[in-house]
Parts: C-alpha cells; structure tokens; sequence
C-alpha cells in the first residue's frame, strides 16, 4: 500500500480504548474525505443524532500524498462528522487545515485518527509512533491554546528544537509534535469554536472546537519517526521538477509568472500591512509558504480571513495607520479558538445592531462592549472574550451570529434586510457572493457549509482588476472560457458551463458547472488533499497560451505516490462517489429539497447596490457574443433558483421533488447499501 | 483661505465629519481580496471611507458616496469635487485614488486646522 502508514487509530474516550482499523478495509475510498465519510457511514448507526452527542463520530484523515514531496499536498488533514454550527440541523460535515499534522501523523505510523464516545474528565492524546496514551488533561482545561501547545511540547519533548528527543532505542527526533487543540471557547461549547494547531491554523468551520469540548478532549499530539513508502520515487521527483521547471515562477522574467499557483512574487494570503520583518514559513512539503513568521512575534501563521478581522477598525481607529492591534486581535482568534468568520461577520452585525439602538447598554439587547474603543486591543480582547468564555451576551455570541438573531427575536427581518449576511444554511457568507459568484454559493447551499473553494475565482480576480485599472482583460472572455472548459472533464465539450450571465446562471450548463466542482473537490482536493491555495490550476500566466497543469498535474503525482493508474476522470468519478454518499447522510439527516434555499436578502437585496461601478467582472454572453460582464447590482430570482434545482437534481441521478437519491443512481456508484440503508428509513428517491 | 484644493472648513463642517452617523446614513463598500473575496465593510465616519480608500483594492459606489457627502456630511463644496472627479476619471482606478485625495485633504483640514471658514455650509 504506497502512501499509506496502513492503519487508522481508533480511540473511544468512553471507555479509554484504542485499537486499529486496517487503512486496506478502506482504501478504495483512498484517503481523507472519502475514508472518513465511509468510516463515518459504519461507525454511526444513528445519522440523525445532535452534534453534541457522545455517540458523534468524528475522523481526522490523512492521505496518500500527506509526508510525501507532492506540492502542495503533503500537509492537508480533513476533520469530518456531526457539525454544531450550521442551521436548522448540524449538518455531517468537514473541516480542513495544513501545517505539520499530516505528515507526523503518517510518519507515526496512522493514516487517520478516529474518535468516538466522551470522556468522563478532560484528556488529551499523546501519540508517540504506535504507543498511544489518553491523558489526564485537568492541567490543560481553562488554557488557551498556545499555551496548551507549549505545555505539551515541555511535557512530550523538554529540551526543544534542535535536541534529540529519544522515543525508544532506536528511534529519536528533533522535531516537536504536532498538535490539534481546543481554546477556552471549545471548553465552553461554543457552535463557532475550531480546532487550532500551532500558531495560526485552524480547521475552523463546523464547530469542531465545541464538538472536542463536549467529548472533553482538549488535544492530541503526535510525534513519529518513521517515513511513508512511495511507489516511484524518481517519478515523484521527475513530476516535481516538471511542474518547477514548467509552471512555477520564471526567474529569469518574474513579472510574467504573476499568475502561477507553483511559485509567485509574494503569495497574497495576508490582508494586514506587511511586517516590518518577517520570513515566509510553508507547511510540510510545500513548494510555496503562504504563511509568515515575523520578527515581533504577532500574528504568526495566521493568513486569510483571521488576519482581516480586524485591520479596518484598527486603520480607522488610528488614523489611518495600522498599529499592533490589527496583529494582536488576530492573534487572539487563535488563542480563544473562534471561527474567524463568525467573529468578524458578527462583529459587523452587532455594530449594526448598536448604531439602529437595539444593542448596548439598556438597550433590548443588552451588550457591554464600548464601541467607541472598536480598533483598539481592549476592544477585540472583550469582544472575544465574550464569546470564548459565554460572558453576559457572549452567551449569545457564542452560539453564532445566526442563532443569536433568533435569540433576539431579530432573523426574520434582519435576514430580510441582509444586515445579518449569512447566506446559506445559518452560516456567515463568504466573499464570493451567491448573487455574482453563483457556483460558490450553489455549491454551498447544496451542500452542508459555505465551500470556501476558491477553484473559480481566478475568472473574477483576472478581468475584474484589469477592467477596475481601466485595462482590456487579456486573454479576452471567450479564450479564457475555451482555456477552463477544456480542462472541465468530464463536461469539456460544454463551454456555457462558464456563462455568468443572468440569463444562463439558472441553466442544466451551469448545473453541469456545480456538480464539476462538487466532484472535483470532493476527491482530488478533500480526499488525495491537494491544497486549495495551489490546486486546481486552470490558468497559468507564465505558460504560453495560459493552460494551467490542472488535468495532468492530479494524476500524474497521485500515480507516482501509490502506483496506481489513476486517470483525473477516474478521480472526478469517485468524487461523485463520495459526493452521493454524504448526500445520502445529509438525506437521512432530514435533508429534502424544500429546506434548499438561500437567506430572504439574496432573493431581492441587489449585491453591492444598484450604483454602476466596476466591481464584480465574469465572463458571460452578451447577446450570444462572449464578454467580461459585470455581476454586481443583480439578485438571485427565487423561482428560477427552484429550476436550477430541478436541473441540478436531474444531472445528479436524483429525485426532483425530493431532492433524495434514487436507487439506480447509487447501485452505479457501488452503493448498494447506502440505498438499502435509505430504502429502510423511507428516504429513497423515485 | 485655501488649504490645497478645498477651502478650509467651517466648525460645523469640521465637527460633523468627525462624527460617526447613524444606522440608516452609514455607507457599504467592499475590500477585495484573494482568498476572501468582496469583503463588505460597513462605514459610519468619514474617517472610515478614507480608510477603505487606502485599501490597495478598495471598491464602492462613487455616485452614493457623491451624495452621501453631500446630504449626510453636509459638504458641498467636496461632493462637487468628487462629482467632477467621477467624470474626470478615465477608469475607478483613477476615480479612486482622486477622491481618495480630496477626501484626505478634507479629513486633514479637519483634524488639524479645526476650520474657521464659514462660507462653506
């Protein structure tokens, strides 16, 4: 089995239990989302049980490629089960973080790690290669966790970076284990609590930072020597040094690789002002480094939306100039273990709230925050520590955004006016907007959680720039769309997949859009754990007539790995696989077709206003003529959401009226049982 | 008195675009970024328009903020600049940064000078 330690840790905390299950049982699932939405499937016979219950079965998958050379995608984990967050029901869902957990946890020997049950007291898990131990954690409750991480380090490696640590005879390490833990708002149940490891990585959306509370575990940490068996190493380095030598930055002219997901100027991925002094830090095996490490110290690792949280309040607040306070709050984010999306939606929403006089002192909803601090540091630590800890209407806070206005009486019309913008399934929204960006928000509100894929966004971000700075988009519209359709496999032939249009954003072509990247995501991205900042690759401004390696790249480092012949159409079907089968637990979770809608605003709040301003650029046509044209300004029409639907259960296999599987469907898949399973529980499409 | 391109403001003037506004004036833009997307970003001060106009990839409605300048700050005299530079303007980009200037100019003259002129209502 190349690229595979070989088993899974098996951990019940009710009765402080660990066994292996064979990673073989499961391999044809091959790794990540696939093994744990199969391991979930077995493990739990009750699909309908809450989030917080001990019988919830949550898994932490590794994949093949995870410890290998592969770029970008050696150092992804997926976190998967019940989640606490979303609404009205705690959908089965996932999470996904980078970092050094992967790669230590194969190289200790585990291909995932499975947890069941609840611990009567707070423990913690020390894996040390095959010895595993459950832990007291009564030392660890009530820390944050950075300081959770340095207790741990002192207790598993003392002497720190650069010394041997012995773990027996024969095997030692100078590494410090990797570790995945909860802050004090996963202790206090939070629905927006998120599991952190090291400095700044979070596996964030889903709750799992309360879900760990409720099963009182406050971390895991595993360090291990071993080393991951690779079917073709001189293949695996070949590939490598194909796509440097072809698709990563040209040094010999830079600016021409301004586009290229193998190597850039500066990866983009903070949104802070840059550290006076600060080095670039990767995860295991990647080509690139996203992150930071800077000379003060603040917001180390931390990228993405934590690190925009709160840099506007602080620039505002300071005259325009960011001070620490912008890096600080950040850090506090991963400190307390909050989702940095709720926090910062949130924080938008109750500011609202205080400038319409619902929310402060005296007011109906009683809040003590000072909101003429907002941009200081005081201000972000009380605000978070409101939600971390349940303190006064942090208690609310806690139990995100969404349910708070249902606290208060507020989500009918606060949804209705769009102040609260959480768009789909009681989730904040992302950028990508379902009125402009439609296949992002299609795929979240068909799924179980806004996707935060971001395979598509490049046809935003290239015309949308350009046009802004009062340039012609080069490669026009219709060459960009021939470019990205071709590599639409297996809808290649079909270019109106990509037709932003509102006339065509309601269309079987656009459905066929969504179900590519449902498929795509779910196997190459969520299974083999290609990294979402690198992966997948359509366009690349470096190649001469722009084709990206997206295609050829999956396959081709995949095979070298397992040994496999993986074609990319094989790896699309089995993301259809495992597409179908979280459907079918989402199935049995209540989903039906009638609760698949977006929030009210989507259907009549236009998006970014009425004003004509260059925002928010997609390709689409114009009468018949391919163009960039400008998304911003329009709603998703509620009815011809429905047809959509409609199509997209069409090309899916799936019952339209329902919404639910059908038998044929899932008998194709080799899913037999899964439709038994349905049939049982009177689930099963006609 | 000229301070730059606008007059200096009167007290007034001054205090009201030091002020923060309420729920129903405040302004909606965006910050675009990478991974994020179109982030919203609600304003209620002067101050923090100026701020999302420094953004390196700032996005709003020039014509709402046109007005807001002119019925919500009470600013005349800015609004028609802004008004000028939306037709000016070859592209947002330049729109942009030439508001951001004015705006700027004005939030300084505020900060620093208090405003004495009382011509400008």
């Amino acid at each position: 089995m190349n690229g595979y330690a070989g088993k899974i840790l098996r951990i019940d905390l009710t009765d402080r239990r660990t066994s292996a299950i064979d990673t073989k049982d499961y391999e044809p699932w091959v790794g990540g989302h696939g093994i744990g939405s199969a391991v979930f499937w077995d493990l739990v016979k009750d699909k309908t049980i809450k989030g917080f219950d001990p019988r919830n079965v949550i898994t932490i998958m590794t994949s093949p490629l995870s410890g290998t050379l592969v770029p970008g995608a050696s150092a992804r984990t997926e976190v998967q089960g019940i989640g606490i967050q979303s609404y009205p029901v705690g959908w089965f869902t996932r999470s996904n973080f980078g970092g050094r957990f992967a790669p230590m946890l194969k190289y200790a020997g585990w291909d995932g790690i499975v947890i069941e049950g609840k611990a009567d007291k707070p423990v913690w898990i020390d894996i040390r290669n095959e010895d595993v131990k459950i832990k007291d954690a009564k030392n660890l409750w009530g820390l944050d966790t950075w300081k959770t991480q340095e207790e741990i380090w002192r207790e598993v490696s003392g002497r720190g970076y650069g010394r041997w640590m012995e773990l027996d005879s024969e095997r030692r390490t100078t590494q410090r284990p990797a570790m995945l833990t909860i802050g004090p708002a996963g202790e206090n149940l939070s629905r927006i609590g998120c599991l952190i490891h090291d400095a700044g990585i979070a596996s964030g959306q889903g709750g799992f930072g309360g879900i760990w509370g409720a099963k009182n575990l406050k971390a895991i940490s595993v360090i291990g020597t071993g080393s991951i068996e690779v079917a073709n190493a001189k293949e695996l380095m070949s590939a490598r040094l194909w796509a440097q030598a072809k698709y990563s930055t040209d040094l010999k002219s830079i600016d021409a690789s301004w586009f290229a997901h193998f190597g850039r100027k500066r990866p983009q991925n903070r949104f802070w002002d840059p550290h006076e002094s600060a080095r670039l830090q990767a995860c295991i095996g990647c080509h690139l480094g996203c992150k930071e490490r800077s000379a003060t110290g603040y917001g180390n690792e931390s990228t993405c939306e934590e690190t925009a949280f709160y840099v506007g309040y602080d620039k505002a607040k300071h005259g325009g100039k960011q001070t620490s306070a912008a890096y600080i709050a950040t850090d506090l984010l991963q400190k307390y273990g909050i989702n940095g999306y709720e926090a910062s939606r949130g924080l938008i929403y109750i500011r609202a709230l205080q400038k319409m006089g619902a929310l402060g002192y005296g007011k109906k909803i009683g809040c003590g925050l000072d909101f003429r601090q907002l941009g200081e540091i005081e201000f972000a630590d009380q605000y978070l520590k409101m939600i971390a800890f349940r303190k006064g209407i942090g208690d609310d806070f806690a139990e995100g955004f969404f349910r708070a206005a249902k606290r208060w009486g507020r989500l009918e019309e606060d949804l209705k006016t769009g102040i609260l913008p959480y768009s789909y399934w009681g989730l904040p929204e992302h950028g990508y907007d379902p009125r402009a960006e439609v296949e992002w928000g299609y795929g979240s509100i068909l799924g179980d959680r806004d996707i935060n894929e971001h395979d598509f966004n490049f046809l935003f971000w290239w015309p949308s720039g350009a046009i802004w700075a009062g340039k012609r988009p080069q490669p026009p519209a219709e060459e960009i769309v021939k470019i990205t359709a071709e590599k639409l496999v297996p809808y290649e032939k079909d270019p109106l997949m990509l037709d932003f249009s509102t006339d065509n954003i309601y269309s079987e072509h656009m459905a066929k859009l969504v179900g590519w990247h449902r498929h795509y995501t779910r196997f190459w991205k969520e299974s083999v754990l290609y990294c979402d900042h690198r992966w997948p690759e359509f366009i690349n401004s470096r190649i001469p007539g722009y084709r990206g390696i997206t295609g050829e790249g999956e396959p081709r480092f995949f095979n070298a790995v397992t040994g496999k012949k993986f074609s990319f159409l094989d790896g699309m079907e089995l993301g259809r696989k495992v597409w179908n089968l979280d459907h079918a637990i989402w199935t049995l979770q209540g989903r039906h077709r009638d609760m698949v809608h977006f929030s009210d605003y989507i259907y009549h709040v236009p998006y970014g206003g009425l004003g004509n301003y260059a925002m928010y650029y997609l390709p689409g046509r114009d009468k018949g003529k391919w163009d960039y044209i400008r998304v911003n300004g329009r709603c998703l029409d509620r009815a011809r959401f429905e047809e959509f639907k409609t199509e997209f259960y069409n090309l899916e296999g799936w019952d339209v009226r329902t919404g639910w599987p059908k038998r044929g469907t899932l008998e194709s898949l080799g899913l037999k049982s899964v439709a038994d399973e349905l049939e049982r529980h009177k689930k099963l499409g006609a | 008195m000229r301070s730059g391109k606008l007059r200096v403001p009167s007290n007034d003037l001054s205090k009201r675009i030091l002020s923060e506004v309420g729920f129903e004036d405040r302004l909606e833009g965006f910050r675009l970024r990478e991974r994020s997307g179109p982030m919203p970003v609600t304003m209620y001060s002067f101050e923090e328009v100026v701020s999302l106009l420094n953004d390196p990839h700032p996005r709003l409605d020039f014509e709402e903020l046109e007005g807001w300048v002119r019925s919500v700050m009470g600013d005349t005299e800015l609004a028609e600049q802004i008004g000028a530079a939306i037709k000016k303007g070859d592209n947002d980009r330049e729109r942009t940064y030439s508001i951001r200037d004015f705006m700027e100019e004005r939030l300084n003259q505020c900060r620093i000078e208090g405003g004495h002129n009382e011509n400008i209502v």
